[in-house]
C-alpha cells in the first residue's frame, strides 16, 4: 500500500512524539486510576436502548498495521509493541511450517500483500489500518463504514446466521450484544489476506470472535479471539484500544486505493 | 463459488456488452449458491434485482411506516426501477446505441424531451467519449459510481435509519453513503469525493439530500454522458407506500449543462425476507479492462463487425 504508507509514516512520526510525552508521565497510580475510572463508566444507550458505541474511531497504535507482533523497525515498517494478549508472550502461536511460511512472506512481502494491490483487508486488520471508521447502529444490524476503499460490514444482530459455501475477503459478520459490549462472529473468510504487513496469514478457515466494548465517552476497546487449525496451534487473541474523534468537523471521506493508483500509473494524481 | 466471482460474472455481462458483444444485454441469471444448504447464499434468491433485470415484478405495500422518531421508515433492501433503461443511458434514447442495446425513454423528465440539456461544447465531449472512450467508463475501473448514478445501478441497496442519519450501502462496489440530517454544512469545496459530500433535511414525510464536492471522474451511465466537478444534486426521497419510494433528482452543473435537469424514479422494496447483500469484489478479480477494443481506448485487439 505505497501511497497510504507515506501517509501513515509521516501521521507515525508525530503519534511517536506523542506517545513519547504520554509514556513519561505513566506511573503505576495513574494506571490503577485509569482501570477505576473505566469501571465507572456507564456506557450511554441509543434512541432504541442499545449500547451507543456510534461515533468516528481510529486506532493510535498505527504500527499495528505492520506488524501485530512485538517488533523492531525494517524498511518501511515502523517498530511496535505487540497487540496479541493471549498468549501471555504476545506472539502468534504458529504451527512449524505455517512459522516457515510467515517469514517467506515477509521476504516476499511488497508482492505477496494483497493490500498492495488496493484490495480489501480482511478482519481484524481492517480495524487497525490507520483509517478512521464510523459505527452506526439500529435494532437489527451495526454498520460499519470505513474510509479506506469504501469498506463496510453490515453486522447482522437479527439472530440470524452465518450462511454456508462462501469466502468473502471481509467474511460475514453476525453478532449479539453481550452486556455493554458487541460481539460478532466472522467466518466463510478466503485465504487471500494478511493480519498484517509483515506476512502474519490465516487460511480459509480463519474463524474471528471480535468484542467491541466503549471504556470512556472517547475510548472503544476493540477485541479479537482467533482461531485457525491449519495455521495456529492454538487460539490467540489481539486487543487495541480505539479513540473517538471528537474535532466537530472530522468526517469519514474517501481513500480510493485503486483510483489513485490508476492516476499515478498515467503520471497524474496529486 | 465465490460470491465475488458470481458478482463480478455479473457485472462482466452487464459492461461487456457495451464493447464487444454485439447484442442487448441480457438478464444475468440468479445468483446460485453451492446448494444443499438451508442457509446457502442461493436461498436469498433474486429478490435485489430489479425486474429490468429479472428480478421479481414490484408489489406495491400498505401504508408508510415511521419509526420512532417520527420520521417515515425507509429502512430495509431496495432496487431502482431503472425505467427506461436508465443503467446503461439516463437521457433519452429514442434509437438505442446499437449495436449495444436498444431504444428506451432514459428517466429525464425535465426537459420534457428527456434530453440531458448540454452546452455545445459538452454534447461534443460526450459524444467523443461514447465513440473513442468507452474503456474510460468509471464502473468498468471499479469506481464508485457518483450522484445520482451510483442510485440506479444493477445491484440493490440497503437504507438504514440511525438516529439523526440515513446511510445506504449498495451491494455494487460495496458503495456506500452516509447521509447526516442534523443540519451541519458541506465541507470545504476543495474536496472533492466520488460520491460527494451529502447533507440532508426532512421536508414532511421526505428527505431532501444536498450533495457537493462530487469530482468529475464519475458518468451518469455507461455511455458517456458526463459532468463536471460543479456537479450539484438535490435529491427528494419520497415513500409512496411501505415498499414503494418515489426517488427524484434534480442535478445543476454550471460547466456543463445550459440549465437543470430533472429525473425521476421508483425505488421498490426487497421484500423476500431472506435476502441479504453479498459482498462484491471488483478490484480483486476485475477482467473488464483487458477486453475493451482499441477503437473505445482500450487495449483489447478485436474488430467489431
Amino acid at each position: 500500500m505505497r501511497i497510504a504508507l507515506v501517509d501513515s509514516l509521516a501521521a507515525r512520526a508525530a503519534a511517536l512524539a506523542m506517545g513519547t510525552v504520554l509514556l513519561l508521565g505513566v506511573t503505576g497510580t495513574a494506571e490503577a486510576q485509569n482501570s477505576a475510572v473505566r469501571a465507572a463508566y456507564k456506557v450511554p444507550r441509543t434512541p432504541d436502548g442499545l449500547p451507543d458505541l456510534q461515533g468516528i474511531w481510529q486506532v493510535r497504535d498505527t504500527t499495528a498495521a505492520f506488524d501485530v507482533q512485538d517488533h523492531a523497525g525494517a524498511l518501511g515498517i515502523p517498530p511496535g509493541r505487540s497487540i496479541v494478549v493471549q498468549p501471555a508472550d504476545g506472539k502468534i502461536p504458529y504451527k512449524p511450517e505455517a512459522l516457515a511460511k510467515r517469514q517467506e512472506n515477509f521476504k516476499n512481502r511488497d508482492a505477496a500483500d494483497t493490500l498492495n494491490k488496493c484490495y480489501m483487508p480482511g478482519v481484524p486488520r481492517i480495524t487497525y489500518i490507520d483509517f478512521p471508521f464510523q459505527i452506526f447502529e439500529t435494532p437489527k444490524y451495526t454498520l460499519i463504514a470505513y474510509e479506506y476503499i469504501h469498506n463496510y460490514r453490515t453486522i447482522f444482530t437479527n439472530g440470524t446466521g452465518h450462511l454456508d459455501g462462501l469466502d468473502w475477503w471481509n467474511g460475514d459478520s453476525r453478532g449479539h450484544w453481550d452486556g455493554d459490549s458487541l460481539v460478532v462472529d466472522v467466518t466463510d473468510f478466503n485465504d487471500q489476506t494478511w493480519f498484517d504487513a509483515s506476512g502474519d496469514f490465516h487460511s480459509d478457515k480463519l474463524h474471528v470472535v471480535e468484542r467491541y466494548t466503549r471504556t470512556g465517552p472517547d475510548t472503544l476497546q476493540y477485541e479479537a479471539s482467533i482461531e485457525d487449525p491449519e495455521v495456529f496451534s492454538g487460539p490467540w487473541k489481539i486487543s487495541i484500544p480505539l479513540y473517538r474523534h471528537t474535532e466537530p468537523n472530522f468526517r469519514v471521506l474517501e481513500y480510493e486505493c485503486q483510483a489513485y493508483a490508476d492516476e499515478a500509473a498515467k503520471g497524474g494524481g496529486r | 463459488m465465490t460470491s465475488n466471482r458470481v458478482a463480478g460474472f455479473l457485472f462482466a455481462m452487464a459492461l461487456l456488452p457495451l464493447a464487444i458483444v454485439p447484442s442487448m444485454a441480457q438478464p444475468p441469471a440468479p445468483a446460485a449458491g453451492p446448494g444443499g444448504s438451508a442457509n446457502a447464499p442461493a436461498a436469498r434468491g433474486n429478490g435485489g434485482q430489479p425486474a429490468f433485470f429479472g428480478g421479481p415484478p414490484h408489489v406495491p405495500g400498505g401504508p408508510v411506516q415511521h419509526l420512532a422518531d417520527g420520521h417515515p421508515d425507509m429502512q430495509g433492501f431496495w432496487n431502482s426501477a431503472n425505467n427506461g433503461g436508465a443503467v446503461f443511458e439516463l437521457q433519452n434514447h429514442p434509437d438505442g446505441r446499437r449495436p449495444f442495446f436498444g431504444p428506451g425513454k432514459g428517466a429525464i423528465v425535465e426537459p420534457a424531451d428527456g434530453f440531458i440539456p448540454y452546452t455545445a461544447d459538452a454534447k461534443a465531449k460526450a459524444a467523443d467519449l461514447f465513440q473513442n472512450h468507452l474503456a474510460d467508463e468509471p464502473e468498468l475501473h471499479c469506481y464508485e459510481s457518483g450522484v445520482p448514478k451510483q442510485m440506479y445501478v444493477q445491484f440493490g441497496f440497503q437504507i438504514f435509519q440511525p438516529a439523526n442519519y440515513m446511510v445506504i450501502t449498495w451491494e455494487f462496489m460495496h458503495a456506500y453513503r452516509i447521509i447526516p440530517t442534523d443540519g451541519r454544512p458541506h465541507i470545504p469545496s476543495n474536496i472533492k469525493l466520488f460520491m460527494g459530500d451529502s447533507v440532508g433535511h426532512w421536508e414532511g414525510n421526505t428527505l431532501v439530500v444536498d450533495t457537493t464536492n462530487l469530482s468529475d471522474r464519475t458518468w451518469y451511465d455507461t455511455v458517456g454522458n458526463f459532468h463536471s466537478d460543479a456537479e450539484h444534486v438535490v435529491e427528494r426521497f419520497t415513500p409512496v407506500d411501505s415498499t414503494t419510494v418515489k426517488y427524484e433528482a434534480i442535478v445543476d452543473d454550471s460547466k456543463v449543462l445550459t440549465k437543470p435537469f430533472k429525473m425521476e424514479m421508483d425505488l421498490n422494496k426487497t421484500v423476500d425476507p431472506k435476502y441479504e447483500q453479498m459482498e462484491f469484489g471488483c478490484i480483486e478479480g476485475n477482467q473488464d479492462v483487458k477486453h475493451y477494443t482499441k477503437d473505445k481506448g482500450g487495449a483489447a485487439d478485436i474488430k467489431l463487425k
